[in-house]
């Protein structure tokens, strides 16, 4: 881990700069206008909310330290998994603070020491949600420092000059550092004004990752890596089985294994502590374990279960009267379904936390999406005051919506509490496959009526799947109220076009594992179903697919001109109107993930019975573009996430287990990799997310281009070209 | 037992069960980070290191089959006090790295690549290289490794 400590802070606390926090769920009242109402209200209320951060201190003292060589370390209160939200953090802190970026460096914030944003890092919304606020700061702390110079030099603080982290005036200059080490009395300024964008000297230009040489030097920046001298290594007993508890155990064989320490049978978990890792992973194998398997599971379980018309139904769209002019239309109803499967997060570092207890100060440290809330818990499982438990974000190899959970650190500390050394808990591959949660499987019924002229005047979408977040973000009195998580399940799932009547209806249902958040939510499944429908009724009614699109998504208001402006560019990137290619087939879809308009045109041919990406044409709108680089890593990335998903992903039921190593869950390769071309659109004057809107349009862009291709409408996912329905 | 290896260029010896992986080793036994857990059965290829000059999987590789030979990690791929090795100073140009972690192993994998392929069509890379990446960093990997094979040339003239 890295570790910065070599200043002592320089500012005293002080409190300013507050900013109302974002909070669901039990403040959310029921009023007399009645369920179904409210239910719809706020689905579409929190569907085109600014989601804020809840930090509770905006003091520069939290968020900045200058160091002796006069840098300035940045604490991060998000964290950095790989989306590059560190380097967005340093350009704009940059801006403010009036330093080179070279002169930055950024660090996570540990619970004990910095900004902890108890709303976590997900959402795509790191950069939307602080792109004010790390600005705010910067400046506070810049004007801080120049109030600290004139004071110093006995002039107007208006005649001090800022350039490059030196401060001067009439001849005298002192750099950051030596000011901050010798000033005792700091000067609380009003709130500052900030640069406007056309003073910005990063923004909007191309940077690289702040934290580039450190990852291609192999440093140990990861939670794995984290190691303490006398440190032992521990592996959980998971269940390999769904639903799967602990019958019988006979530890005499895993006790025996050379280098094992103990086998520590707790109430909540059984533990194999090692000196080494090897030695662990050898007693777990050693390890006879009985498991009680209350049903030995297989996907069609999950199929059956996750079903239309099952479970407990919530609409969250309704205009017009989509479902009685489909009642009353008869045989010009145009139907179809579709399904998504259950699906991995298969981030590369496993799941794990290196755990040091202490009476008087724990140590955690952890690749996680929500410290706050895991350091929370980690206190409450060992006994301690959260203030008393100081949890260290490591960088994370992956996220993904993975890391949206406690995991083992409970485990860990409670483990190192019983050897009375740090101990190192890490899941192997195996137990990260079958111990997660998991994005699940979704079933789509899209029904539409197409009039006598060929246009479509009713479109309605009935989705099932189970609860992804809301019960954990809303708790049991928001599930309530809400009826169904239109938060992250039915994220997508509403029908964008100007289609004079138009429904959506959520089914909620159980399945028996958890279900948590993956890359874009409910994005990938509903855009799957929704614009792959979509692309289906514009060839039933003989209409271009992307001049549909812009046809049904004009209007007066932003958000239309923005969708324009996209489909437009991507029309012209692609050179969609070009004559057809052989053996290529193409296709379009587009999304809007809490804002960020993202859309594609495809290319694909058909190699050896195999259904090969050629060619990606991606256009994003998130708005302001704080690094274009930044921007197009994400949307590659997506491209990639999203045909690995498109293709290949599907995690198999099988008699009670899950697949549990990458040969039976397939991701994409090097060879799967398309020609890309980016085109980044600012349609708005602040930042959006970039992280997971780019993938909304590539599983039905792809889907569209096999049917342009081979007449083939594949309706499930992963697409195979032998399952072609109709 | 006792094992005797040369890592990074220095001779070092190591008491462990002889068929505890040399990725365990090298991480946990000898302090050096840069190799990457990623699955232990030799299906990701995130631990990737030299062995006397042969790209293995770590996680698979019991360590007393690299016992008397050379093992290059991550950490000791650039020698100390000259320029970058011409992968790792692609992989800086294209700025390749998300998330980060699975990198070591590909750019250990593409160092003894373009040593085979000096001048790799997209064709080679993409037959020869089969590591996981999850962030999707594959397009940047594939122009990267093309310019390291550039890199390499240049530093031969």
């Amino acid at each position: 881990m890295t570790k910065d400590k070599t200043t002592k802070k320089a500012f005293s606390r002080r409190k300013f700069l507050t900013r109302g926090a974002v909070v669901l769920g039990s403040t959310v009242v029921a009023t007399y206008f009645g369920m179904p109402f409210i239910r719809r209200y706020l689905a579409q209320t929190v569907e085109n909310m600014d989601i804020g951060s809840m930090i509770t201190s905006y003091d520069p003292d939290f968020w900045f330290e200058i160091l002796d060589d006069n840098t300035i370390l940045i604490r991060s209160p998000k964290v950095e998994m790989g989306q590059g939200i560190f380097t967005g953090f340093a350009m704009l802190a940059a801006e403010e603070l009036e330093v080179p970026l070279s002169q930055i460096k950024v660090t996570h914030a540990n619970t004990a020491n910095g900004p902890v944003d108890s709303l976590s890092t997900g959402g795509s919304n790191s950069t939307s949600s602080l792109y004010e606020p790390i600005r705010e700061v910067a400046a506070s702390l810049r004007e801080m420092l120049k109030a600290a110079a004139a004071q110093r030099w006995q002039v107007n603080v208006a005649s001090i000059k800022v350039k490059d982290g030196v401060l001067s005036a009439g001849g005298k200059s002192i750099t950051y550092a030596e000011l901050a080490k010798t000033t005792k009395e700091w000067t609380k300024p009003k709130k500052p004004t900030l640069k406007p964008r056309s003073e910005f000297k990063y923004v909007g230009k191309d940077v690289p990752r702040i934290d580039l040489v450190d990852k291609v030097m192999g440093k140990p920046l990861y939670a794995i890596d984290h190691h303490y001298p006398d440190m032992l290594y521990a592996v959980l007993v998971q269940s390999p089985y769904i639903g799967g508890t602990l019958k019988k155990v006979n530890t005499k064989a895993a006790a025996a294994t050379p280098g094992v320490v103990k086998i520590l049978e707790e109430k909540t978990f059984t533990a194999i502590v090692a000196k080494t890792r090897y030695a662990a992973e050898m007693g777990l194998a050693a390890l006879e374990a009985e498991w009680e398997v209350p049903k030995k599971w297989q996907k069609a379980d999950f199929e059956a279960t996750v079903t239309v018309g099952k479970g407990k139904a919530v609409n969250i769209q309704n205009v017009g009267n989509a479902n009685s002019e489909i009642k009353t239309a008869g045989n010009k109803v145009f139907k179809q379904a579709y399904r998504t499967p259950l699906g991995a997060h298969a981030q590369m570092e496993p799941n794990g936390t290196v755990a040091s207890y202490k009476d008087d100060k724990t140590e955690i440290v952890i690749g996680t999406q929500m410290p706050g809330m895991v350091r929370d818990r980690v206190a409450k499982a060992i006994g301690q005051k959260s203030k008393e438990v100081a949890l260290e974000p490591a960088f994370a190899g992956g996220g993904f919506g993975r890391r949206m959970d406690v995991n083992n650190a409970n485990e860990a500390a409670l483990i190192s509490k019983a050897v009375g050394k740090p101990v190192h808990v890490f899941n192997t591959r195996e137990q990260e496959f079958q111990n997660s949660h998991y994005r699940p499987n979704t079933h789509h019924v899209l029904q539409a009526v197409i009039n006598e002229k060929g246009d479509v005047t009713a479109i309605t979408h009935d989705q099932a799947t189970p609860d992804m977040v809301l019960e954990s973000v809303a708790g049991d009195v928001g599930l309530a109220i809400f009826g169904a998580d239109f938060l992250s399940a039915g994220h997508g799932a509403s029908i964008l076009y100007n289609v004079e009547n138009r429904s959506t209806t959520l089914w909620q249902m159980k399945l028996p594992l958890k279900i948590g958040i993956w890359r874009s939510v409910g994005m990938f499944p509903n855009t799957f179903a929704v614009e792959s429908f979509i692309n289906e009724l514009a060839h039933e009614t003989k209409k271009d697919p992307l001049k549909m699109r812009l046809a049904l998504l004009d209007g007066p208001e932003e958000i239309n001109q923005r969708y324009q402006k996209v489909l437009k560019t991507l029309m012209k990137k692609s050179a969609w109107d070009a004559p057809k290619q052989p053996g290529i087939g193409r296709g379009v879809a587009i999304g809007n993930d809490r804002k960020s308009i993202a859309a594609a045109v495809i290319d694909v041919a058909i190699v050896d019975d195999a259904i090969v990406v050629k060619k990606v044409t991606h256009v994003i709108d998130a708005g302001v573009c704080i690094n274009p680089n930044g921007i197009r890593m994400q949307v590659e990335g997506s491209i990639m996430m999203g045909i690995s998903a498109t293709l290949y992903e599907e995690l198999s039921v099988e008699d009670g287990q899950l697949a549990n190593n990458f040969l039976a869950y397939r991701l994409v390769t090097l060879a799967d990799a398309p020609e890309i071309d980016i085109t980044i659109v600012e349609g708005a004057d602040i930042p959006y997310g970039v992280g997971e809107p780019p993938l909304a349009p590539i599983a039905p862009a792809i889907a569209a281009a096999v049917f342009d291709l081979t007449g083939k409408r594949l309706r499930s996912l992963p697409l195979q070209l032998d399952a072609a329905e109709s | 037992m006792k094992i005797d290896l040369n890592v990074n260029g220095k001779a070092v010896s190591v008491d462990v069960d002889p068929q505890m992986p040399l990725l365990w080793v090298v991480r946990d036994e000898l302090q050096l980070k840069g190799t990457k857990y990623g699955c232990g059965r030799a299906m990701c290829g995130a631990c990737s290191l030299h062995v006397n000059g042969q790209v293995y999987r770590s996680c698979s590789f019991p360590v007393q089959n690299a016992a008397g030979k050379n093992i290059t990690t991550l950490e000791g791929l650039s020698q100390p006090d000259a320029p970058l090795h011409p992968v790792q100073q692609a992989w800086i140009d294209e700025c390749v790295p998300q998330c980060g972690y699975c990198q070591p192993g590909f750019m250990m994998a593409a160092a003894q690549f373009i040593q085979e392929f000096p001048e790799p069509s997209d064709d080679d890379i993409k037959s020869h290289i089969t590591n996981i990446c999850r962030c999707g960093t594959q397009p940047r990997i594939i122009k990267a490794i093309k310019k390291a094979a550039l890199l390499q040339q240049q530093q031969k003239k």
